[in-house]
């Protein structure tokens, strides 16, 4: 085999397009059957036409040229860039043709997951934000960040804390009597206002089950004047409903429980988490509420040393609780703290 | 707490088959023989590579369970301009038949990603 029968061969299986066009006439010269696949019309036409603005004698001087053409359905993408020759006298352009559309198909495909994983993930951190969003109305924070961290939560012993406990007079009778849609509404508007008064003053919502409100001061972080910041949210809570009731046709009542102690706060549940805290504290509360009045606030009389700056107490009582035996109780005498502060 | 082979049941199949960097050639090739046929290939003969390459992703990334949700609403209205008859459709069906069986799909889920698509014919045929 004659080494020009080689090249002629090579020249026509390998995957390379190529084209050689006189410089002068844009006439075809010769061209490989890979080329002739691409651009039918180079083969019948014998004069390239490209179909670009570009023409044949400046294409030496250009970078690669990436240009598309339909082969039965499917559109190529073929990147051509020519170098200049001569052969016996003639000037010649020799153009080389890479297909590249498998590379641009994988770009498409990459740019089109892209934006699915972006959309994805923006509809995550929706989502994300939610949950968080949920879980921080069921748990303090630094119990949600250790629950993230962890998967868990250590259960912990505070103390002292201050425990509030809160219930409203009748509530039964008025829910089954009302319309029920109207007074959870109001309940959740209370609770909701509630909770305001509490980011106010350091306490935390705990849980609220039914028309009951329980929150504690001095939990997660202590504070020396968890007490007195207790009482303050056990006042304004008071203040609040007074006010809602002047200008509102149902009458909410409320009775208030408020004991220090200690408690132990932990996540409970597997399945369904709830932040919980128990202890003397809170059965304490608990027991201090059902003693109330209507819109009285009952504390333990060992409080008074925290409050009697500014709040005015009553004589302290002995009342004999469940639980506790005999204990000494006192009354916050006005909502209205003795004195401003801040 | 899931076990191992529990967990490895439960994943998609888009998971299954090694997500987007296995499926890349899956989607190619499918694209390949849909471009290639001639029952259904004249349909993209006007479309653009590009947006055909989107929507071959998006299908398969919907149909394999991966980050993309095809609505029957959306697929609908993608084919409510075109004609499909139910050969035309059977064709594809065949096609994605032939291009999961090499990429070494399971029989199981095999039949299970084609009876999904199966389920939307009347979406598309008309």
């Amino acid at each position: 085999m004659q080494i020009q029968d080689i090249s002629a061969r090579l020249l026509g299986s390998i995957n390379v397009g190529i084209c050689i066009v006189d410089a002068d006439t844009g006439v075809i010269v010769s061209l490989n059957q890979t080329f002739e696949t691409w651009f039918t019309d180079a083969a019948q036409g014998l004069v390239l036409n490209l179909d670009t603005s570009i023409a044949l004698k400046d294409l030496p001087d250009r970078e690669a040229l990436e240009v598309r053409t339909k082969v039965k359905h499917r559109t190529l993408v073929v990147e051509l860039s020519a170098h200049e020759a001569e052969h016996e006298g003639n000037r010649l352009i020799i153009i080389e043709g890479h297909n590249i559309s498998r590379l641009r198909e994988t770009e498409a495909m990459i740019d089109s997951y892209a934006a699915m994983v972006d959309k994805r993930t923006r509809e995550l951190e929706r989502e994300n934000r939610r949950v968080e969003k949920l879980l921080l109305n069921m748990m303090p924070k630094s119990v949600y960040e250790e629950f993230m961290t962890f998967g868990c939560v250590t259960p912990r012993l505070f103390e002292p804390v201050t425990v509030i406990m809160l219930d409203f007079v009748g509530f039964t009778k008025m829910a089954a009597a009302g319309d029920p849609n109207v007074t959870v509404s109001e309940l959740n508007s209370i609770f909701t206002a509630f909770d305001q008064i509490g980011e106010h003053h350091g306490s935390e919502r705990i849980k609220t089950i039914g028309d009951c409100y329980m929150a504690v001061t001095g939990l997660p972080h202590s504070t020396p004047d968890h007490a007195l910041s207790a009482a303050r949210v056990a006042a304004k809570m008071m203040r609040f409903l007074e006010r809602r009731n002047q200008t509102h046709p149902h009458t909410w009542r409320a009775r208030i429980g408020i004991a220090s102690g200690s408690v132990v706060g932990s996540v409970v549940g597997v399945q369904k988490y709830v932040y919980d805290v128990f202890g003397p504290a809170v059965n304490m509360a608990s027991r201090l509420q059902a003693q109330s009045d209507p819109m009285e606030i009952t504390v333990c009389d060992s409080m008074r040393d925290e409050l009697i700056d500014d709040f005015r107490l009553s004589e302290a009582e002995t009342v004999s609780l469940r639980g506790f035996g005999d204990t000494r109780i006192a009354r916050l005498k006005q909502y209205q703290p003795n004195r401003k502060v801040a | 707490m899931l076990g191992q082979s529990e967990h490895q049941r439960s994943l998609p199949l888009f998971d299954k088959y090694g997500g987007m960097r296995a499926l890349h050639s899956v989607i190619i090739n499918f694209y390949d023989r849909v471009l290639d046929s001639d029952i259904v290939g004249p349909f993209f003969d006007d479309v653009d590579m590009a947006k055909l390459i989107d929507h071959q992703t998006k299908f398969f990334a919907s149909i394999l369970g991966g980050p993309a949700k095809y609505t029957d609403q959306r697929l609908a209205s993608a084919h409510n301009h075109l004609t499909v008859t139910n050969v035309q459709f059977d064709e594809v069906i065949a096609l994605l038949d032939e291009t999961l069986t090499e990429a070494g799909f399971a029989p199981d889920d095999l039949s299970k990603t084609l009876s999904a698509v199966e389920a939307r014919r009347s979406l598309i045929v008309r």
